[in-house]
């Protein structure tokens, strides 16, 4: 099933060499984390740069989307 | 010295993107849509689905019915774009004549990097492991080189996915010989039946058929058919963005329609789309070019020139809408709507003389300006409230605007 959503999340990530890794992010009062970044890439909303993140767990898809400017994570999309 | 052309193509590219993004779609027959599945086309089909027979362009439910397990996907072109600005620029490392060819096909002249055909093969390949590296496992290529843009494009098309094909000057026409008329770019199915009336169904036949004969046939085109036939293509590499001749949106709605208060909605924001695209790259236009689809799909598509170049979103609608009310048919629901402005100038509008006009374009400057930080839903006009374009449409994303909807 293939789902679009905006909803807030909570991430653990790690920063390194100029990267930032999710590993484990919080949606609906559960915790997933993250065994793959498949991909990273970046969108302009005006002059600010958004950053998605397309990862998976065993059984899950999760697009991320982070905004740099307020720090802020949502879940985008879910494939399972 | 013979120049040496790279044309590289990637493979199923949105269908591999997403199958990059989203491990779940691997292996598994892949068809990239639209935003509304049901009306829409597949825009691009997995290796695996093409495998079992979905092709680029089929409609979703011709493909479904030829592949009832294709997974039907929704594109992501910001995805796409910056995925294709990942790999020019590492073309762009190897050499400065890199030409965009299409959001996933590049030309690089490899004339003044490379000594012969085996060095451009080693960083044919050494591109291509870079692909994988920075994009992905998933996104690969397929490459041609050869001595011309012509016969590069030719060669990639051969080994599909991940292949590099070669092809030096003296083995050109042999490789043309091996292929058939219709694969070449610039021949498609009319002119491949106009050269089969005249007896040519062969590049071996194409290059004995007399010039003055195919000049008379088909004009200037003559020629370019009898070098190509001959291997001959001289165009180069360009390495700078063309001016756009138009800009652009269509859109085809969720449900058919003969409502013409939606129509008016879906044109209006069309127009607000296609004058920002304008006031932001610094063009006015002086034609607005105006699409109906029907139900059947039958179209409609007319134009109307005027005296006053603009780049303002009402005045477009105003002409656009003008357009509609002449020709549109009544009796057939409407599916899809298009607007696009050309014959294109730099510069701006003219400096009105009445107040009223000076005040609204000042205004427009202020909005531009809100749109540019904040992205271009940053407002609406009120007539416009509660309409809104999906956004996973390709029509709505341009890698140029510094916004995308």
């Amino acid at each position: 099933m293939h789902e679009f959503l905006n909803d807030q999340i909570d991430v653990i990530a790690s920063f390194c060499q100029n990267r930032v890794i999710p590993k484990r992010i919080r949606w609906n009062e559960r915790d997933y984390d993250i065994s793959n970044v498949n991909l990273v890439h970046t969108a302009r909303e005006g002059q600010k740069r958004i950053f998605y993140f397309s990862v998976s767990d065993n059984t899950n898809y999760f697009k991320l989307k982070l905004d740099p400017e307020y720090l802020e994570w949502h879940l985008v999309e879910l494939y399972n | 010295m013979s120049r040496i052309i790279l044309h590289i193509d990637m493979n199923s590219y949105f269908a591999s993107v997403e199958q990059q993004a989203n491990p779940f779609l691997r292996g598994k027959p892949l068809g990239i849509t639209g935003k509304h599945q049901e009306r829409s086309v597949i825009a691009a089909a997995s290796i695996e689905a093409k495998k079992l027979g979905v092709k680029t362009a089929m409609s979703t439910w011709e493909a479904k019915r030829i592949c009832p397990s294709l997974i039907l996907y929704p594109g992501d072109p910001e995805k796409y774009s910056y995925i294709t600005s990942q790999f020019n620029s590492i073309f762009s490392e190897y050499t400065n004549y890199v030409e965009q060819f299409s959001i996933d096909e590049c030309f690089l002249d490899l004339s003044k990097t490379v000594a012969d055909y085996l060095e451009a093969i080693v960083l044919a390949q050494t591109i291509r492991e870079r692909i994988k590296k920075t994009c992905g496992e998933k996104i690969t290529c397929s490459i041609g080189i050869a001595p011309n843009k012509l016969i590069a494009k030719l060669c990639s098309e051969q080994v599909k996915p991940n292949g590099i094909t070669t092809v030096c000057k003296q083995n050109v026409l042999k490789f043309l010989d091996t292929c058939k008329l219709r694969d070449l770019c610039g021949i498609g199915n009319r002119i491949e039946n106009r050269l089969g009336s005249l007896g040519i169904n062969t590049f071996d036949q194409l290059r004995k058929f007399p010039l003055e004969k195919l000049v008379n046939e088909f004009n200037s085109y003559g020629y370019w058919l009898h070098e190509s036939a001959h291997g001959l293509n001289d165009s180069p590499v360009i390495n700078t963005r063309e001016e756009p001749k138009s800009i652009g949106h269509s859109y085809t709605l969720s449900e058919n329609t003969e409502d013409k208060n939606e129509m008016k909605n879906c044109l209006l924001g069309l127009s607000d789309r296609v004058a920002w695209r304008l006031r932001n790259e610094g063009f006015v236009a002086r034609c607005v070019h105006v699409i109906i689809r029907y139900s059947d799909f039958t179209t409609m598509a007319q134009q109307q020139t005027f005296t006053e170049p603009t780049s303002n979103g009402l005045m477009l609608f105003k002409i656009a809408w003008q357009i509609i009310e002449k020709w549109l048919d009544v009796s057939k629901p409407v599916r899809l709507l298009g607007l696009s402005a050309s014959t294109l100038s730099k510069g701006n509008e003219y400096q009105s003389l009445f107040k009223k006009e000076r005040k609204v374009r000042s205004l427009q400057k202020s909005l531009d300006k809100i749109q540019n930080r904040y992205g271009s839903d940053a407002w609406t006009r009120a007539s416009l409230i509660g309409v809104h374009f999906k956004k996973r449409s390709s029509g709505f994303h341009s890698p140029n605007s510094p916004s995308t909807m």
